[in-house]
């Protein structure tokens, strides 16, 4: 009887640990969707970088990561400079 | 109606290369990234990625005519534009930017028709710019940046047909080392975009003959057309394009001296088009001239047409 909750616990923590990390990144400078395609392109050689979304409206990137992957905030202020934008602030949420 | 012969002529002859060109960014365009929306006419203070390129391939024909001189000169150039920039940091980047140029002068002589031409690979220009002020906010930038270059004597400058050598407007090549300079200056916002460009532009002498020096006052308005509401993501941008561009030249100098019939002020206004995703821009415009103070019989434009893509890799 016990097994059956320790089984379905156990999927779900797993599914858990598979949904990863959110991480929305406030950063200035976007005005144009070619600014966007830069940015994905440099995010997407991070290892574990599993989605990104872009938008140009609210000036946010979206990233999804992979849980045991860190978005540290000095190697994301170093990646926007270096695409030639400034990066202000992050949230992270787990998945 | 020998104007139209002339471009009938130049498209004809310019089209196998143009065709090809044409075709290859076609194809590279399935698998390119990212692109700079920009003025058509000239530079922009926007930055080029540190690592990245940013490619442009230009079709330009430019139309001259209404000879004062008497001479019934007309000239037409079709020249395929290829522009490659680089970014060495987020703030820097080196710009190289080669034509390839088709030139047919018609003319009078002596009572009989004349057409001097030439083709070829123009001169190399290679610059370098630099950001050095950036102000960023949600949804719009500001920037300023200098640029200085040169332009290297990579065409022919001394080509020949049956009548001798061919003027100096008919080289594909000046034959001289030229350096330019200005600064760009930038303001984009999700609705529209701003650009500005002061440069200056001092011509070397190669044989016998040196090109005046040139001044240029650029302005450009990219007004945002298909902007409803937010749609999220990275949608593709429609511009509706209003560019204005001022160019005063200095006479040039034959053997020492001053050409009287050259040099002058020139005020295009130039309406264009372009469709900025986040891959790939096409674009297209119209250099139109308002004013035209030349000095002497100096050939007016009829206009400048422009159209061509941009691309990333």
């Amino acid at each position: 009887m016990r097994h059956c909750f320790i089984v379905p616990l156990l999927l779900w923590s797993l599914g858990a640990f598979a949904a990863g990390t959110e991480y929305v990144m406030r950063v200035d400078g976007l005005a144009c969707p070619f600014c966007a395609y830069g940015i994905e392109k440099r995010l997407k050689t991070i290892e574990g970088v599993e989605k990104i979304d872009v938008d140009l409206d609210k000036g946010l990137v979206r990233v999804n990561v992979r849980e045991d992957v860190e978005l540290a905030e000095p190697r994301m202020l170093q990646l926007f400079k270096d695409a030639g934008f400034t990066y202000r602030s992050m949230t992270k949420t787990p998945l | 109606m020998k104007k139209q012969r002339m471009d009938r002529q130049s498209l004809c002859k310019a089209s196998p290369l143009s065709f090809i060109q044409l075709l290859l960014l076609t194809l590279v365009l399935f698998w390119t990234s990212q692109v700079i929306a920009a003025p058509i006419t000239f530079n922009t203070a926007l930055p080029v990625a540190k690592g990245e390129f940013v490619a442009r391939e230009h079709l330009v024909v430019n139309q001259s005519g209404d000879d004062p001189s008497g001479t019934k000169r007309d000239r037409t150039e079709v020249a395929s534009v290829t522009a490659l920039g680089y970014g060495i940091t987020g703030r820097l980047a080196l710009f190289g930017v080669l034509p390839y140029r088709d030139i047919d002068l018609d003319m009078s002589s002596g009572g009989q028709p004349v057409t001097r031409s030439n083709r070829g690979f123009g001169d190399l220009s290679l610059f370098a710019r630099y950001t050095t002020f950036q102000y960023d906010q949600p949804g719009r930038t500001f920037r300023v940046a200098p640029f200085a270059g040169v332009k290297a004597p990579t065409g022919e400058d001394d080509a020949r047909d049956s009548l001798g050598a061919l003027p100096a407007s008919v080289q594909s090549g000046s034959g001289s080392w030229d350096y330019f300079g200005g600064l760009v200056m930038t303001y984009q916002t999700l609705g529209y975009q701003i650009d500005g460009q002061l440069s200056y532009r001092t011509n070397g002498e190669a044989n016998r003959f040196e090109a005046g020096d040139i001044t240029r006052l650029d302005g450009s308005l990219q007004y945002r057309l298909n902007r409803g509401q937010p749609t999220g993501g990275t949608p593709a941008f429609l511009y509706g394009v209003i560019e204005a561009n001022l160019v005063q030249q200095q006479k040039d100098r034959i053997a020492g001296h001053a050409d009287p019939n050259s040099g002058g002020t020139r005020l295009f206004l130039t309406p264009g088009i372009q469709y900025v995703t986040k891959r790939w821009i096409l674009e297209a415009a119209v250099q139109l001239p308002v004013v035209q103070d030349l000095n002497g019989t100096a050939l007016e434009n009829d206009y400048i047409f422009r159209t061509g893509v941009r691309f990333n890799f």
